[in-house]
């Protein structure tokens, strides 16, 4: 665990004016094994200290690897980056006035998860996965089975007067299996287990997840014999996975107020109808439903405590994230959404655990209303746009006629407006399940969590004619 | 350019040392170590000004040792011998518990070189000058660009090849570089996200000197107001070279790296010196070129890299494979497994390479899922225009395409003769036919 030697540096040297001061912490693992081969072994810390320094609305940052009891070497950080800010406040001259202060207050959170994680204990896992799908699935092109752990540790001063120190663990395995069609070409199917937690935690024995290999078998070999999609306008039904990536790709990053500022289609819609009534769609900063959310964040990086910050409510958009800045040029209230994933890097406007709201409609309900159409399931990928144009990969899906699951699909895509394909939203279903693997990119990878239930909409399938 | 081994910083070189001395002294068979010093400046733009200047030094310290060929491997980001120490020891408890693969090793005995490029110390007066006039040129020339951020940067680095083999390598490299993501605007009505990214090592030119970033501009201001197709066809591509390089690196991928190879996934596998592609395509990976400030010369596992033709004439003459991946595969080490990649020109002028379509897209950037094993890709359209009866018309949102990455590359049917370089690539438009294509 990190100590506390910021704690001796404000006490000597105090703040000058708007300051951020963070040590940081970021520790990983990572075990891979190809068809048995083990092709990654390694264990790494990113360690070190940054400031960020505000003056007349002008940032400047440094930041350098190391952290220890060297206070002056603290000192330099703080004045490269109060150099950097004077730099470029000579050249741009905003004036802008500091932010306004916040009450000072001291908190931690998840230190207790802070155990040490044995290299020995990932590898055992990953061989004894790896080994029970060799041995019960002999067949297979190939096989890969991953181990990633990343544990984030934060310890934040500011000017203001917050302290905050937090643990954040996540540990996932991926589990990547393929095998060949009818015509011989691979195909491939992947799950990912774990999430918020320690490894050791999270993989107490390797034989309580062989269930959820057997299954994974069984949805491949009903791939290889799959079909492609039909390409255009469909009737689906997206479960928990792809509600999940909707809601954070699709509209989270179009109400992030730094890209509203840019001239996402966040900006105008603010107030409007976006969705059918049936969705409501929430950031979530650190609990849902009663438990820990994937990416629980309790003060952000800028020392703001973090708040649930509601997006959609019954289809109206009702809010955007914020950073100290956006909030106050919309002056709206920011819920701490500013983060940064690595020593190194400075707090951006960030999703924390993006997830559609639970309805009221039963799965098998869903599926029983479609004459014509698909159920997809897994999805591994998406991107969206200013526009609110999105898309995600979809790995696995089955058609659906007449209300019954049909063949299973081949690798397809999907595609649409967010806005307009929530406004199609007619069934939501009752139960959220929780993406907990999920890194974003925008400038720096962050972990996200993403959720939602599963919806019925009129989304674009990229299939083939 | 290369000369004889140097390290100008002494606290990279006694820290590679001190690693190599600890592999031996915990029992190891073999190591090797990369070790870094760096530093970033950068001055970033967003939100319609000018935000921040950033300064990052980090130090890097990676190791890997074996014992009979188990591996364990350490990254590191301090110089402290303390924590050096500590890293080759847990390296070590590492390769204790892991399973041993004859493939495992490191790089053979080769002659010691250094290599420099590029400058250490950044102009930060230069590269405010730069942004401004980027700024400046877009407004007067693109009014409705809006630029979400902008990122000029520095990076020097020092870092050190050093391994039990007695290899060392030294690269110095400084660099600048701007990436950017921006749309245009007219009123509520928005394009979609576009960018160009490029690296430099003169920041006194002016960005909007260059065709390339002239070109993604003015297209990206005029696909403000789009429209959509009904139904599906199949029809031609005309890939931009910027959306190229997104495809070759999903080729790369899918059929040519150490993954798709060692898991024998690669439906190219058993394809080396045949003919894979259109005889159009002529691909290599390149470690030096005049026209490119943004190669390594140096792999990631301990060579010196050098230029290897990856496809000639449409026939494969080289995968892309590491020393490990060649050991498993028992394929030859590639002289490059990097990503600097050029397509050599063909003989077609762009606009008669657009003339010839009778219905497809201009294809400017794709946002698609992974491909699948077998190269089978399919995504959205973006930033791109309709093309009929030879004419660029209108331009489109809402398009889908599906086809697979290989049959692409067979049936590529035109390369143009004009390219563009980002400073890491250096790419033509090529046609491509029979893609499903279909909108609402």
């Amino acid at each position: 665990m990190l100590q506390d030697h910021l704690q001796d540096y404000v006490k000597k040297h105090g703040f000058s004016g708007y300051t951020e001061l963070r040590a940081q912490q970021n520790r990983n693992h990572a075990v891979s094994m190809l068809n048995g081969s083990l092709v990654s072994n390694s264990s790494g810390v990113s360690r070190g200290v940054s400031a960020r320094v505000v003056k007349g609305g002008a940032y400047g940052f440094a930041s350098a690897t190391g952290y220890g009891d060297d206070l002056e070497a603290i000192a330099q950080i703080v004045r490269a980056a109060s150099d950097n800010a004077a730099f470029l406040d000579r050249h741009v001259q905003r004036g802008q006035p500091d932010f306004a202060p916040v009450q000072p207050f001291t908190r931690t959170d998840g230190l207790e998860h802070d155990v040490p994680v044995e290299q020995s204990y990932l590898l055992s896992v990953v061989d004894e996965l790896d080994s029970y799908i060799a041995e019960r699935f002999p067949k297979l092109l190939s096989r890969r089975v991953f181990a990633r752990v990343l544990n984030m540790e934060k310890l934040l001063y500011t000017s203001d007067g917050v302290v905050s120190h937090s643990f954040v663990p996540r540990s996932n395995v991926y589990i990547f299996m393929t095998s060949q069609d009818t015509d011989g070409q691979p195909v491939e199917l992947y799950k990912v287990l774990g999430g918020y937690g320690n490894f050791p935690e999270k993989f107490k024995n390797a034989e309580d997840f062989f269930e959820k290999i057997e299954k994974q078998y069984e949805l491949l070999m009903q791939k290889a014999e799959g079909v492609y999609a039909k390409p255009g306008i469909q009737t689906v039904i997206l479960d928990s996975d792809l509600a999940g990536i909707l809601a954070h790709e699709a509209v989270g990053h179009t109400v992030e107020a730094d890209f509203v500022q840019t001239g996402s289609v966040g900006g105008p819609m603010f107030g409007k109808q976006v969705a059918s009534e049936k969705v409501s769609l929430v950031d979530i900063a650190n609990t849902a439903f009663g438990n820990l959310a994937p990416v629980p964040v309790f003060v952000d990086d800028e020392g703001t405590p973090a708040q649930d910050q509601m997006l959609i409510e019954n289809g109206i958009l009702t809010g955007y994230m914020h950073n100290k800045e956006s909030a106050r040029k919309f002056g709206h209230e920011a819920n701490g959404n500013a983060r940064a994933f690595d020593f190194s890097d400075e707090p951006l406007i960030r999703m924390r655990n993006t997830c559609i709201l639970p309805g009221t409609d039963k799965l098998e309900e869903m599926i029983a209303s479609v004459e014509d159409g698909y159920f997809m399931t897994d999805m591994n990928n998406g991107q969206a746009d200013s526009t609110g144009e999105f898309m995600f990969g979809v790995p696995m899906g089955y058609e659906i006629k007449n209300g019954k699951l049909g063949r299973a699909i081949k690798d397809t895509t999907v595609s649409g407006v967010a806005f307009e394909v929530l406004k199609t939203a007619d069934m939501v279903s009752d139960t959220v399940t929780w993406t907990n693997s999920g890194m974003c990119g925008k400038k720096q990878m962050i972990p996200v969590g993403m959720g939602g239930p599963a919806i019925k909409v009129k989304i674009n399938v990229g299939g083939r004619a | 350019m290369k000369k004889a081994f140097e390290v100008k910083d002494q606290a990279v070189l006694d820290t590679a040392e001190l690693v190599l001395r600890e592999i031996k002294a915990v029992g190891a068979d073999e190591g090797e170590t990369w070790v870094s010093r760096n530093v970033l400046t950068e001055l970033y733009y967003e939100l319609g000004k000018i935000s921040m200047v950033r300064t990052v030094f980090s130090d890097k310290v990676s190791i890997k040792l074996l014992k009979n060929k188990r591996k364990g491997t350490v990254n590191l980001n301090s110089f402290d011998p303390t924590d050096v120490k500590q890293a080759v020891a847990d390296a070590w408890q590492a390769a204790q518990s892991a399973a041993p693969d004859e493939a495992e090793g490191i790089a053979e005995l080769q002659e010691n070189a250094s290599f420099s490029s590029g400058e250490k110390t950044p102009d930060l007066d230069l590269m405010y000058q730069q942004l401004t006039d980027l700024l400046a040129d877009t407004r007067q020339d693109f009014p409705k660009i809006s630029f979400d951020s902008i990122g000029v940067e520095h990076t020097y680095s020092e870092r050190l090849y050093a391994n039990t083999n007695g290899v060392r390598l030294s690269e110095e490299q400084g660099l600048y570089q701007l990436s950017n993501m921006f749309m245009a605007k007219d009123g509520d009505q928005t394009s979609s996200f576009n960018y160009f990214g490029t690296v430099y090592d003169d920041p006194s030119e002016r960005v909007t000197e260059s065709g390339r970033v002239k070109r993604v501009l003015d297209e990206t201001q005029r696909q403000i107001v789009t429209e959509q197709i009904e139904g599906s066809f199949a029809g031609d591509l005309v890939i931009t070279p910027g959306c190229l390089e997104n495809i070759l690196w999903y080729v790369a991928d899918t059929y040519l790296q150490d993954s798709a190879m060692i898991s024998g996934t690669s439906p190219w596998k058993e394809k080396l010196g045949e003919q894979v592609a259109s005889p159009l395509v002529n691909l290599e990976l390149v470690a030096e070129h005049p026209e490119l400030p943004g190669t390594s010369k140096l792999s990631g596992d301990g060579y010196v890299a050098e230029n290897m033709p990856l496809i000639e004439g449409g026939v494969l003459k080289n995968f892309s494979l590491s020393r490990y991946g060649a050991a498993k595969t028992g394929l030859k080490r590639s002289a490059n497994s990097g990503s600097t990649i050029v397509f050599s020109n063909g003989q077609t002028r762009l606009e008669d390479l657009i003339g010839w379509v009778e219905r497809g897209i201009l294809l400017g950037r794709f946002s698609g899922g992974e491909p699948s094993p077998a190269g089978d890709l399919s995504g959205v359209a973006k930033n791109s225009f309709l093309i009929e009866n030879g004419k660029v018309t209108k331009p489109l949102s809402e398009v889908m395409i599906a086809g697979n990455l290989g049959d692409m590359l067979r049936d590529t049917v035109a390369v143009s003769q004009e390219r563009e370089n980002s400073g890491y690539w250096l790419l033509p438009w090529i046609r491509v036919t029979n893609v499903t294509i279909s909108g609402k």
